[in-house]
C-alpha cells in the first residue's frame, strides 16, 4: 500500500494522496448540501420524520448509484469473495442511525448551532480508532502528527467558532440542555466509531459501492425500528409520513445527496485513512453554512463581532483542511498500513497480492466490462418513479429561498461531483 | 461461511469494540428518551 505508487497502463497518475484528498474534500461539499432539507425543521415538521425521509432517500440512492456505476454482478462478486464484512455494512449503518437519533435530540435541546461542532469531535474519535486499530499515522513523525493532529483540531475548533456566531441567531434555544450536550457527545463517539467498519472493508479489499449497498440495510431497519419505539408503533410512524407527505420529496433529495457524499468520504477512507479523510469531509459545516447564509439567509442579521466569527471560523477550518491535506502518509507509516491490511487477510484467508492491488485502486476486475442484467433496468426506473412520485405531490413550503444563489450553489455542487468522478475513474476506476 | 471465518469474526477486536460503543448509544438514547 503506498500513497504514491503508480498506476496500472491507460490510467491516470494522480497520486492516492491527492485523489483521497479531493474526495474528502468532494464529500464535505455534498454533506454540506444534504443538510439543506433540514430547513422544513422550521416549517414545523418533526425531525425525526425528516431524518427518516433521508434515510429511505439514502436506502434509495444507496441501490442505484452503485448499481449503475458497477453493475449487480460486481457489486454481489465483491460481497462473495469477503462475506466477512457484511456484519461490519450492517453494523456501520446501524452504528449511523442510532447517531443520527441522537442528533436529533441534540439538536431539539440544544440547538444545531451547539450541538453540530460538539458531534464534529466524531473525525477525532476516527482518528484515534484509526491510529489504535489500524495503525494509521504510526511512524508518521512529529511532522506527519502535527498536520493531521493540528489540523483535525483546527476544523472541530473552526466548527465551534462558526457555531458561536449562528447561536447568535439561536435565541429561544429549549431547555434540557445537558440532555442536548450528553446526545451530542453521544453521536459523535457513535460516528467516529462508524468508521471502523469502514476502514477494515477497505484494507480488505472491498469497493466502497459494494459497502454501501450492505450499509443501508443496517441504517433503514434500525432508523425503522427506533421510529416505531418513539411514535408508539409502526402504525403512527406511517401516519406521520403521510403527513408529512407534501414535503417528503425535500428529505428524500437530501438523502440522495448525502449518499454522493458519503460515496466520497468512503473513498476518502479508503485512500488517505480515516485519521486524514474524516476531518476533510468534516468542513462539510462549511458548505453548510454556505446554504444557510445565502440560500435562506440565516444570517442576514448578524451583527459585526458574528461576521467576524463567521469569517475566523471558516478561515481555521480551511486552514486545517489544507493541513491535512498536505500530509501525505510517507515510509513507516506507510509500512504499518501494510501491517494493518496483512492483518485482515491472514485472518481471513484473502489473496494478499489481490487485496493489495485493490487497495492501491488497481482491482484487476475493475476495467473488465460486467454484464448488464434486466432487473437492473427495473430498478432504475423504479429509483426514478419514487423520486418523480414524490415531486408530483409535493407543496410548497412557507421557507425564504434567494433562487439565484440556489441556482448558483446547486451548479457549484455539480463541479466537485464532475471533477472528482471523473479523477476517480480514471484512476481507479471506481474501485 | 466457514466455520473458521466465523470464530474469526467472533473473536476480532474489530467488531467488539463497534458492538460495544452501539450498545452504549443505544442505552443512552433510552435513557434520554
Amino acid at each position: 500500500m503506498s500513497a504514491t505508487v503508480t498506476s496500472m497502463p491507460g490510467r491516470s497518475t494522480l497520486s492516492l494522496h491527492n485523489l483521497g484528498v479531493f474526495c474528502g474534500l468532494a464529500a464535505a461539499v455534498w454533506l454540506g448540501t444534504a443538510e439543506a432539507p433540514t430547513k422544513l425543521v422550521n416549517a414545523g415538521f418533526s425531525p425525526f420524520v425528516i431524518s427518516l425521509g433521508m434515510v429511505m432517500g439514502a436506502f434509495v440512492a444507496r441501490w442505484t448509484v452503485p448499481m449503475l456505476l458497477k453493475g449487480t454482478g460486481f457489486v454481489v462478486s465483491d460481497l462473495r469473495d469477503k462475506p466477512h464484512l457484511i456484519v461490519w455494512a450492517v453494523l456501520a449503518g446501524m452504528l449511523w442511525a442510532v447517531a443520527n437519533t441522537l442528533t436529533i435530540f441534540a439538536v431539539r435541546n440544544v440547538g444545531l448551532a451547539i450541538a453540530f461542532p460538539l458531534w464534529n469531535t466524531n473525525s477525532l474519535v476516527g482518528l484515534f480508532w484509526g491510529w489504535l486499530l489500524f495503525k494509521e499515522l504510526r511512524g508518521s513523525g512529529i511532522k506527519g502528527w502535527a498536520k493531521v493532529l493540528g489540523g483535525a483540531f483546527a476544523i472541530v475548533g473552526g466548527a465551534a467558532v462558526l457555531a458561536l456566531a449562528t447561536a447568535q441567531q439561536s435565541s429561544n434555544t429549549p431547555g434540557k440542555a445537558a440532555i442536548g450536550i450528553m446526545a451530542a457527545l453521544g453521536a459523535g463517539v457513535l460516528l467516529g466509531t462508524m468508521y471502523i467498519p469502514y476502514r477494515k472493508a477497505y484494507i480488505s479489499g472491498m469497493n466502497p459501492l459494494s459497502f454501501v449497498t450492505i450499509f443501508t440495510f443496517g441504517e433503514l431497519a434500525t432508523v425503522v425500528i427506533l421510529g416505531a419505539v418513539f411514535y408508539g408503533g409502526v402504525g403512527h410512524l406511517t401516519a406521520e409520513l403521510e403527513r408529512a407527505r407534501p414535503m417528503l420529496f425535500w428529505p428524500f433529495l437530501g438523502g440522495f445527496c448525502w449518499v454522493i457524499g458519503d460515496l466520497f468520504q468512503n473513498f476518502a477512507a479508503k485512500y488517505i485513512g480515516i485519521g486524514r479523510g474524516i476531518p476533510l469531509s468534516n468542513t462539510n459545516q462549511l458548505w453548510g453554512l454556505a446554504w444557510g447564509a445565502l440560500v435562506f439567509a440565516e444570517l442576514s442579521g448578524l451583527n459585526s463581532t458574528g461576521k467576524a466569527l463567521v469569517i475566523t471560523g471558516s478561515l481555521v477550518m480551511i486552514a486545517g483542511a489544507i493541513s491535512i491535506s498536505t500530509a501525505s502518509p510517507v515510509g513507516t507509516e506507510l509500512t504499518n498500513w501494510n501491517h494493518a491490511m496483512d492483518r485482515e487477510c491472514d485472518r481471513y484467508g484473502l489473496d494478499a497480492d489481490r487485496v493489495a492491488a485493490v487497495v492501491r485502486g488497481d482491482d484487476p476486475l475493475a476495467g473488465q466490462p460486467h454484464q448488464r442484467r434486466w432487473w437492473e433496468v427495473v430498478v432504475t426506473c423504479a429509483a426514478v418513479g419514487v423520486f418523480v412520485w414524490l415531486a408530483v405531490g409535493t407543496e410548497s413550503q412557507h421557507i425564504f429561498v434567494n433562487m439565484p444563489w440556489l441556482v448558483i450553489l446547486s451548479l457549484a455542487t455539480l463541479v466537485p461531483l464532475g471533477v472528482c468522478g471523473t479523477l476517480l475513474w480514471r484512476r481507479t476506476r471506481f474501485s | 461461511m466457514k466455520r473458521s471465518n466465523l470464530m474469526a469474526i467472533l473473536t476480532d477486536v474489530h467488531l467488539w469494540v463497534p458492538v460495544a460503543v452501539l450498545i452504549l448509544g443505544i442505552t443512552l438514547l433510552m435513557t434520554l428518551r
